[in-house]
């Protein structure tokens, strides 16, 4: 198997975004700066920039699931031979396989979203994604709506059988908070502390507001080439060593993988896979970057992944540390909680700056791989990114 | 804002049905005997498409809870909570927890189904078992 995986076979060339604070100021002043595809379109300009190509070297084209693939490539007048639609995670793997298997050498991955402008609501009658995950919207006529809610369900089961404290679980706000008064591109910049945690409102009980993330407009962008040919197009070009996935779908309408396992199988399993693949293990990696729509994704991810052991993860945030200034850096721009909520894409740009030696004030000294996962609705993703 | 709807595919009728005789049922598989929810054509366990519609015992566990705090829907005014239970037949079902409440931790308190008008239609809640008189819930009948 092993001339046949993804390690190394593919490098992020280029990553590029949007004015993520000036549109949020924009857009809460009543304007509306883009739309998602305006978005995207800012985000493509900037990557291509970022990566130092032109245009007309890139061949393949995945756009992300909020906007129409054929609009995309006609606004950014992209022909290509190899092409889809795809969230982050997946977006980087498919772009890995289609290099590995020569149907494209160079691929833009483009992401516009205007959630905040057009008030997309993520919970209540009009819930996005019931049409994608039948929990979204299943359990309504009991007032149970919003993925917040389908996290704190299940968070508040772990937190009563492991013991899992509310001032534990207040730890990831206050590290990515950390992160991001460090970060120049961060929505949220004012420090907070477990207290202010303790005292924010909550919205869905066990999980307080600052458990939860932004919800703001904006757009990313990444260009991802075949190794060889990002060496020689950027000497800034970071490879993928490693990728892995595990998805959990039976029961997930009536909540068994979230209630019975926290998604930890998919996430073993996916760990398994990504860790093989690169070459190393989570005592090796220098950070870690978490898809975080909510807090309770980070102590879970920390024991689905070994990061500690299993009913740990409360200790280990609190003792070991998961910020900049003490143990394991985690979602080191701030995250979708303090940063932006580009759904999984930020990260990307995060992980790749990180690698790079770009991060300025919030540098992890002598980066040597930076892992991202995603467990969003059981889905476990996972990305390696390294030297 | 708008009020909290169901959804009602062709194999959720019946459960809805049933629930507004006050005698919540799902799909039992004639072959393997797992039960399913939510309804749907098939078993996930053993891809039989054969199932009969039967009454469930009514007794469930609470695997956890939550309290919202944030109004997503006209009909839903917070404070209110959602509980997940595992019912006796093994799917776990999303409910709200009418009555008296346990002290302390929820997870593992038993409870029976009960039904209660949402609106214009009929659906279940469950209440602690062993408990005293329900208050505060003149609009839910006992089953």
């Amino acid at each position: 198997m092993a001339e046949r995986d993804l390690a190394k076979v593919a490098a992020v060339v280029g990553v590029g975004h949007s004015d993520w604070i000036g549109d949020h100021a924009r857009v809460r002043a009543g304007g509306k700066p883009h739309d998602s595809n305006g978005y995207g379109a800012v985000a493509f300009r900037e990557a291509l920039a970022d990566a130092g190509i032109d245009r007309s070297e890139i061949d393949g084209l995945i756009v992300g699931p909020t906007t129409s693939y054929e609009r995309i490539g006609e606004l950014l007048g992209l022909n290509v031979r190899w092409g889809g639609q795809a969230d982050a995670m997946l977006g980087i793997i498919e772009a890995c396989m289609a290099i590995r298997s020569g149907l494209a050498e160079v691929v833009a991955l483009v992401y516009g979203n205007d959630q905040r402008s057009a008030a997309i609501s993520y919970g209540g009658a009009e819930a996005m994604g019931g049409n994608m995950f039948l929990s979204y919207v299943y359990h309504a006529p009991w007032g149970f709506t919003s993925q917040g809610a389908l996290y704190a369900m299940m968070f508040r089961r772990y937190m009563e059988l492991e013991g899992l404290t509310e001032a534990e679980l207040g730890e990831v706000a206050v590290a990515q908070r950390l992160a991001a008064s460090k970060n120049p591109n961060a929505l949220m910049r004012k420090p907070i502390t477990v207290e202010d945690y303790l005292n924010s409102a909550y919205i869905c009980e066990p999980l307080h507001l600052f458990d939860y993330c932004l919800i703001n407009d904006g757009g990313v962008a990444l260009i991802v080439a075949e190794a060889g040919r990002a060496k020689r197009m950027s000497a800034r070009s970071v490879p993928i060593h490693g990728v892995g996935r595990s998805d959990l779908n039976a029961g997930a309408t009536s909540l068994e993988p979230r209630l019975f396992d926290y998604y930890r199988p998919a996430q073993q399993q996916a760990a398994e896979q990504v860790f093989a693949m690169a070459g190393a293990g989570p005592s090796e990696m220098s950070a870690l970057q978490v898809y975080d729509s909510f807090s309770c994704h980070i102590p879970l991810a920390l024991e689905g992944y070994g990061y500690c052991r299993t009913g740990e993860a409360g200790r280990f945030m609190r003792e070991h540390g998961i910020s900049l200034a003490k143990g394991l850096p985690v979602n080191t721009s701030g995250g979708h909680l303090s940063e932006s909520y580009m759904q999984g894409w930020n990260h990307q740009v995060e992980a790749v700056r990180q690698m790079r030696g770009e991060c300025g004030a919030r540098q992890v000294p002598d980066c040597r791989f930076v892992h991202y996962s995603s467990d969003v609705a059981g889905k476990a993703v996972s990305i390696i990114y390294g030297k | 804002m708008g009020l909290s709807q169901r959804v009602l595919t062709l194999y959720d009728q019946p459960m809805w049905d049933s629930i507004e005789q006050q005698r919540f049922a799902l799909q039992h598989c004639d072959d393997c005997a797992t039960v399913r929810y939510p309804p749907g054509p098939i078993c996930p366990h053993c891809l039989s498409l054969a199932a009969s519609w039967k009454p469930l015992s009514g007794r469930a566990t609470i695997l956890s809870w939550v309290v919202f705090h944030r109004q997503y829907f006209d009909d839903f005014p917070p404070p209110y909570n959602s509980v997940a239970v595992q019912i006796a037949e093994g799917p776990i079902v999303v409910s709200n927890l009418i009555g008296d409440e346990p002290d302390g931790s929820w997870i593992g308190a038993e409870v029976e189904f009960v039904y209660r008008r949402q609106g214009e239609r009929m659906q279940h809640a469950v209440r602690l078992l062993r408990s005293g008189p329900v208050a505060g819930g003149s609009d839910q009948t006992a089953p």
